[in-house]
């Protein structure tokens, strides 16, 4: 029994992690810009399938391939990948924020919302077009064979996005409290016009948090592709429970976000342990309860609207 | 020269009247599923090509009463609003004497009220829920008929098979879909039936990855062989968490694991591991054989095959029904269809009185095939067990 409760922890870390990387996507643009990308779950697919297009461009396929067929790209071309889902992904956040969200945000009534939600439409139907709906099996570039001690076993990739997201979380933290960039960064997030006053260029540094936000949905996608398979529909629920997980843990506090999104993945873990039909209900059960007792999640500070 | 224009004219019309009259007298049917839309919008464009090859045959051979058989092709994309519209349209402007479809089970679900109510005979041939046949209300004239696999007939097999292998430690595994909460009454029913009881009964989400919680569960029950019902992806993700924790039981599915989803989520090493059931293994037989050669090139992949198959047996069914009854009355239809008199020999089998008043499936447990996968092929699978099971072994 103890190796199964030892077993679901382990699991639940490794399905967490997902939850943990966009949680923190969530969280870099609310930071700065008060407003989310709603669409953050659709980006974590696109993420995968550029990603996965490099792949099979490597291997000497079309593009439009739906299966790898055995064949491993190797890990210049693993790299070459994630390079590419980060910087396309990035680009597209640039081109959100540029079109979606700078003409709306900070305004009275909620247009950014529908522009983002718009924006990951339009992303699924061209992704649609071109991959169609099957989903594509993608090599991890850390193998495939189950690591195996004192009785658990567990993937390497799922290893490999459990260390991406600490280290991605441990570098956010770094940035966003000892560093000028963080300072200005939350500075335009406290007030924009008083940090304009100030000589930071509330613009970029906004158009940066888009940017940094799509990119991680990149990495996430491009991290659970391997374990989940890519899909067009994949980052729907990773979307949801990231969001959730962003509202558990305190949608203004990287650090938070990230406990939040292992929280989330472990209670599922030994919910299915106790009965799985219930697991949704006390993953959102818990989400209710927290923000009853505690509106800013569990590590969020206070935040003040000025009127 | 206006002369010669009102000529022309005349024999324009008369043309036209003519050929419009022809097109009158054919006899239309219809078929209403997605071939656009869904993963399994495949297994629709298969069901084509087969009522297609049936109806050339038969119009080859000098048609039904006389007259030709036409087909009235209308993609419901998967959505139940499209495919309601879509059944009025085929029946009430487009005058069909039968309608072959849908894909997907949820679509029947939601129109079986319309042929029953307008009194044509729905034929399906693709979509496996067990309740879509069920008359509307006990013992009323019922219009759904099917030539194809059933969730429940997958069922009693599977559960007979676990049953005769004297399994007696069982645990049911389902998705939490109405697909997967389905299959999980079924087996559990069934199980009940064959007085088999679960040591364990677990539930995984659709997109889950990791499901060693559930597994551990199972191990720590003392289950050896666990039967699940689910669809393709979450099958293989499931056999790749009984990795983890090194757990192999004995594995009874649903046909979806004959999916390449299944296949790819699974992969090559750990594919096959379950045994499931398929309506036919591969072509095997003369006519399977030729109407594979006929039709194989336009298929998406070869194991979308037992749709060909089905179309063209359902449709053989359907004219059976008509010549018996010499009308294409729906009522009349029915009548035949469930008091055929003379065997019908389809590509699949030979049918002797397939249907009756309360039987509306063509194809049952004894029909269906044991498969499993070897590499990346889908084999026969076959032990003492499988070649002991009769008719009575089957429990539904």
């Amino acid at each position: 029994m103890t190796i199964a409760l030892i077993q679901a922890l382990l699991s639940g870390l490794a399905v967490g992690s997902a939850y943990a990387l966009v949680s923190l996507g969530f969280s870099v643009t609310f930071t700065t810009t008060k407003t989310l990308n709603f669409s953050h779950g659709e980006f974590v697919s696109a993420g995968a399938f550029i990603g996965m297009s490099v792949l099979f461009l490597a291997v000497g396929k079309p593009l439009t391939s739906t299966s790898f067929g055995g064949v491993d790209p190797g890990a210049l071309a693993q790299l070459s990948g994630l390079a590419a889902a980060l910087a396309v992904m990035g680009l597209i956040g640039w081109l959100l924020f540029v079109l979606g969200v700078r003409p709306f945000a900070r305004r009275p009534g909620m247009a950014w919302v529908m522009s983002t939600l718009g924006f990951g439409v339009i992303l699924q139907s061209v992704g649609l077009a071109i991959w169609g709906p099957k989903p594509v099996v993608v090599p991890s570039p850390v193998g495939d064979d189950i690591l195996h001690f004192f009785g658990l076993g567990v993937r390497p990739q799922e290893l490999l996005m459990l260390s991406v997201s600490v280290v991605v979380m441990l570098v956010f933290d770094f940035v966003m409290q000892r560093t000028l960039i963080g300072n200005a960064l939350r500075a335009v997030a406290q007030n924009p016009s008083v940090a304009s006053l100030m000589g930071i260029p509330v613009t970029k540094m906004m158009i940066g948090a888009f940017m940094v936000s799509s990119a991680l949905a990149g990495l996430s996608g491009f991290m659970l592709a391997p374990i989940a398979q890519a899909s067009l529909f994949m980052g729907l629920a990773v979307g949801l429970k990231g969001f959730s997980a962003a509202m558990v843990g305190g949608l203004n506090n990287p650090r938070g976000c990230v406990i939040g999104g292992f929280l989330l993945g472990v209670l599922e873990s030994f919910v299915n342990l106790w009965s799985a039909q219930w697991r949704e209900v006390a993953i959102f059960g818990l989400v209710i309860l927290v923000l009853a007792f505690k509106p800013n999640g569990l590590f969020g500070t206070k935040m003040v609207e000025k009127v | 020269m206006k002369v010669l224009n009102l000529f022309k004219r005349t024999a324009l019309v008369a043309g036209l009247t003519v050929a419009a009259m022809a097109q009158a007298q054919d006899i239309k049917l219809g078929f209403n599923g997605d071939l656009s839309a869904s993963p399994s919008a495949q297994s629709g464009k298969a069901g084509v090509i087969g009522i297609q090859a049936a109806i050339d045959d038969i119009n080859a051979a000098g048609g039904v009463l006389g007259k030709k058989l036409t087909l009235v092709v209308r993609d419901d994309q998967s959505q139940p609003p499209k495919s309601i519209q879509n059944m009025s349209d085929l029946i009430d402007n487009e005058k069909v004497v039968a309608v072959f479809g849908p894909t997907n089970s949820g679509n029947a679900l939601a129109w079986r009220h319309i042929p029953n109510q307008k009194k044509v005979i729905s034929m399906g041939m693709i979509g496996s829920g067990t309740d879509i046949t069920k008359p509307m209300s006990p013992g009323a004239d019922n219009y759904m008929f099917r030539t194809s696999m059933v969730d429940r007939e997958q069922v009693a097999a599977l559960v007979a098979y676990a049953k005769k292998s004297g399994a007696a430690k069982i645990g049911l595994m389902g998705e939490t879909t109405g697909y997967g909460q389905g299959g999980l009454k079924d087996l559990e029913e069934i199980s009940k039936l064959q007085g088999l009881a679960p040591l364990a009964v677990e539930k995984f989400g659709v997109a889950d990855t990791d499901m060693t919680s559930q597994l551990n569960k199972m191990k720590a029950a003392g289950v050896e062989t666990v039967l699940v019902w689910a669809q393709g992806t979450p099958t293989g993700q499931l056999i790749r968490s009984m990795e983890k924790i090194n757990y192999f039981p004995t594995m009874l599915t649903s046909w979806a694991a004959d999916n390449i989803t299944f296949f790819d989520a699974a992969g090559k090493n750990l594919a096959g591991k379950p045994v499931f059931l398929r309506t036919m293994v591969n072509p095997s037989t003369p006519a399977q054989k030729k109407l594979y050669e006929r039709t194989g090139s336009q298929l998406a992949a070869p194991s979308a095959f037992p749709f060909v198959v089905h179309g063209y047996d359902a449709t053989l069914l359907v004219v059976a029904a008509i010549k018996q009854a010499g009308t294409t009355d729906g009522t009349k239809l029915r009548e035949a269809l469930e008091n055929l008199n003379a065997p019908v020999q389809g590509v699949m089998k030979t049918y002797e009185k397939p249907f009756s008043k309360t039987e509306h499936e063509a194809l049952k447990a004894g029909d269906l095939a044991f498969v499993k996968w070897s590499d990346d092929k889908l084999i026969q699978f076959s032990d003492a067990i499988t070649k002991s099971l009769t008719a009575a072994d089957f429990k539904r």
